[in-house]
């Protein structure tokens, strides 16, 4: 029974780390001031916008793939939408049309990957230098406003609460996060994609198109980008060019710690999940506990070691209880 | 009496300017198990990809049952009985056994979903069936042995009907134990009425489960045996000087 649990539930580790992490933060922080209302208010809401896409990232490296195009992709989404809604389209269309992009460049990524056969590593550090150079190019690096507030209940569905405190966003969140976790745990893709990751030529020969499992999961970080694009800029109401600049290794450090494989082929969506969480409470425990930048790395490092070290345990013990 | 279940007639097969498959004429019977054997560059792995559907031949017809085919895809292969259980190919291994029987033909009910309690008893039970003493379908393949590795892509073949099982190189580093369970699964699918064709290079391992023994050479059949009138010493002397006509 014991293996049992350790074996379905690989995400154990990782809630540890979460649990731990937590009860450090809220005890060590100046004046509790990790728990009060205003910083988890706070957390709800601007967590999800890097933890949306950590979940699709996440999903990515397990098919096998890199994304380090997404802060780039972040910034273009972003100034799609505010040239689409300052020219007067209706912020619903400018939505669709937005995710409809990122999906597209999703798609670029993929397809460029596997027809070319380019290390996915190389196709997207091309594509973020290209899509932010474009970003760049077409804003004139200049900031413009993009204020949503004239449509009121569209605002309110990307940065409105339920119930008077908890955040849209996290809301946004929790449901990709299900509607991951169904596709990747008990829908056949799911099966396609761990397949694909973690061995992609038995997958082939058993028939899987690998090269469409890889673009799909490309074309869902895609997708998901835009929405982070989207809920970003409607809490901001503005769009600068700078933003996204370093996410892609907050992302992948964010898999990694949520027990994803960088070889792929391993990762759970909890685990995911959990990952993005820890990673957000990390930099938010930064700033409340004012620790001086340079310590940023070194508590990266650490919970990245820690987060496969404990990995590396859990594995053992699963054999040894498992024999 | 044996039927016939597969013919290649006059196959020839090119790699660029690489002559790799020259005039290849080979019948297969049903419940046959046939020894491919022959040095490296021989054209093993390419005379097994053409019945399998990973390549097609430039020349030649295949008969399946009797009827002419066009193995353009392994889907088709597949379709018709014909499982391939590759090297190093085989199984994901940190999937579960029961990911890995039903991989790319997962059991699914509605919009795509994994019943995966039922593929969780149907891998029991196709474990059951080859003899495979494993108590767990949700078990990473990993952890098993090299020989319960080969029992489970076997399993799956078997699983899924085939006629024909091809194994490339089954025996290939595996301990002695492992080995001799692989040649009795071997034994066994020929008493599930299941052909199998297995590449190896241990004319021993051939020697103790087939029927008949296929020597090719630089792309050609030099040698299309019965083992009972053959010997490992003979076999052996075959494929170093790659002649014909040397068994008398």
């Amino acid at each position: 029974m014991k293996a049992n649990v350790l074996l379905r539930y690989k995400f154990i580790g990782v809630l540890a780390i979460f649990v731990v992490l937590i009860l450090l933060v809220g005890f060590f922080s100046p004046g509790y001031t990790f728990t009060t209302v205003q910083n988890i208010g706070n957390l709800l809401s601007f967590g999800p916008e890097l933890a949306i896409i950590v979940l699709g990232a996440g999903l990515l490296m397990i098919a096998g793939e890199f994304d380090l195009s997404v802060g780039s992709v972040l910034a273009f989404c972003a100034f799609v939408f505010q040239r689409l809604f300052t020219a007067g389209l209706h912020p619903l269309l400018s939505f669709i049309i937005v995710i409809a992009v990122g999906a597209v460049l999703g798609f670029i990524n993929g397809i460029i990957t596997v027809k070319a056969k380019i290390l996915s590593f190389i196709t997207t550090l091309g594509t973020m230098m290209l899509w932010r150079g474009l970003t760049l190019l077409l804003s004139g690096g200049i900031q413009s406003p993009c204020d949503t507030s004239a449509y009121p209940r569209f605002t309110a569905l990307f940065s409105g609460t339920i119930g008077g405190f908890f955040p849209a966003q996290a809301v946004w969140y929790i449901l990709i996060a299900l509607l991951l976790v169904f596709l990747l745990h008990k829908h056949k893709f799911g099966n396609w994609v761990y397949s694909t990751g973690d061995n992609a030529m038995a997958a082939r020969s058993m028939c899987i198109n690998t090269d469409w499992v890889k673009i799909g999961c490309f074309m869902i970080v895609g997708a998901l980008v835009a929405l982070s694009s989207v809920i970003q800029i409607i809490r901001v109401a503005a769009f600068s060019s700078r933003v996204g600049t370093g996410w892609e290794l907050r992302v992948i450090a964010a898999a990694v710690v949520g027990g994803t494989s960088l070889r792929g082929g391993r990762g759970t969506m909890i685990g995911i999940f959990l990952g993005a969480c820890i990673i957000v409470i990390i930099e938010n425990a930064l700033t409340i506990m004012r620790l001086a930048y340079e310590w940023t790395f070194m508590v990266y490092g650490l919970v990245i070691m820690s987060a496969a070290l404990l990995d590396l345990f859990i594995e053992k013990r699963k054999t040894k209880l498992a024999e | 009496m044996s039927e016939l279940l597969l013919k290649l007639v006059e196959i020839d097969k090119y790699f660029g300017k690489v002559h790799t498959l020259k005039n290849i004429n080979l019948d297969i019977n049903k419940a046959e198990s046939i020894g491919l054997v022959g040095d490296n560059g021989a054209g093993k792995s390419t005379l097994i990809k053409i019945i399998s559907g990973y390549h097609q031949a430039e020349k030649g017809e295949i008969y399946w049952e009797g009827k002419k085919v066009n193995l353009r895809h392994p889907k088709i292969a597949r379709a018709l009985g014909v499982e391939t259980v590759y090297q190093e190919q085989a199984l994901a291994p940190h999937l579960s056994i029961a990911r890995n029987i039903f991989m790319g033909r997962e059991i699914s009910q509605t919009a795509g979903f994994m019943n995966e309690k039922k593929m969780a008893e149907e891998s029991m039970s196709a474990l059951e069936c080859l003899g495979l003493n494993i108590r767990n379908s949700e078990i990473p393949v990993s952890k098993l042995s090299g020989g319960e590795r080969q029992g489970v892509a076997i399993a799956r073949a078997l699983h899924f009907h085939a006629k024909l099982i091809i194994l490339d190189e089954p025996t290939v580093a595996l301990a002695v134990k492992e080995v001799q369970e692989v040649l009795q699964f071997i034994r066994h699918m020929k008493s599930q009425g299941i052909a199998v064709i297995f590449i190896t290079h241990n004319l021993h391992h051939v020697y103790s489960v087939a029927d008949r023994i296929i020597v090719l050479s630089r792309g050609e059949i030099i040698g299309d045996i019965k083992t009972k009138d053959t010997d490992v010493d003979k076999l052996s002397d075959l494929i170093v000087t790659g002649t014909m006509g040397k068994l008398a």
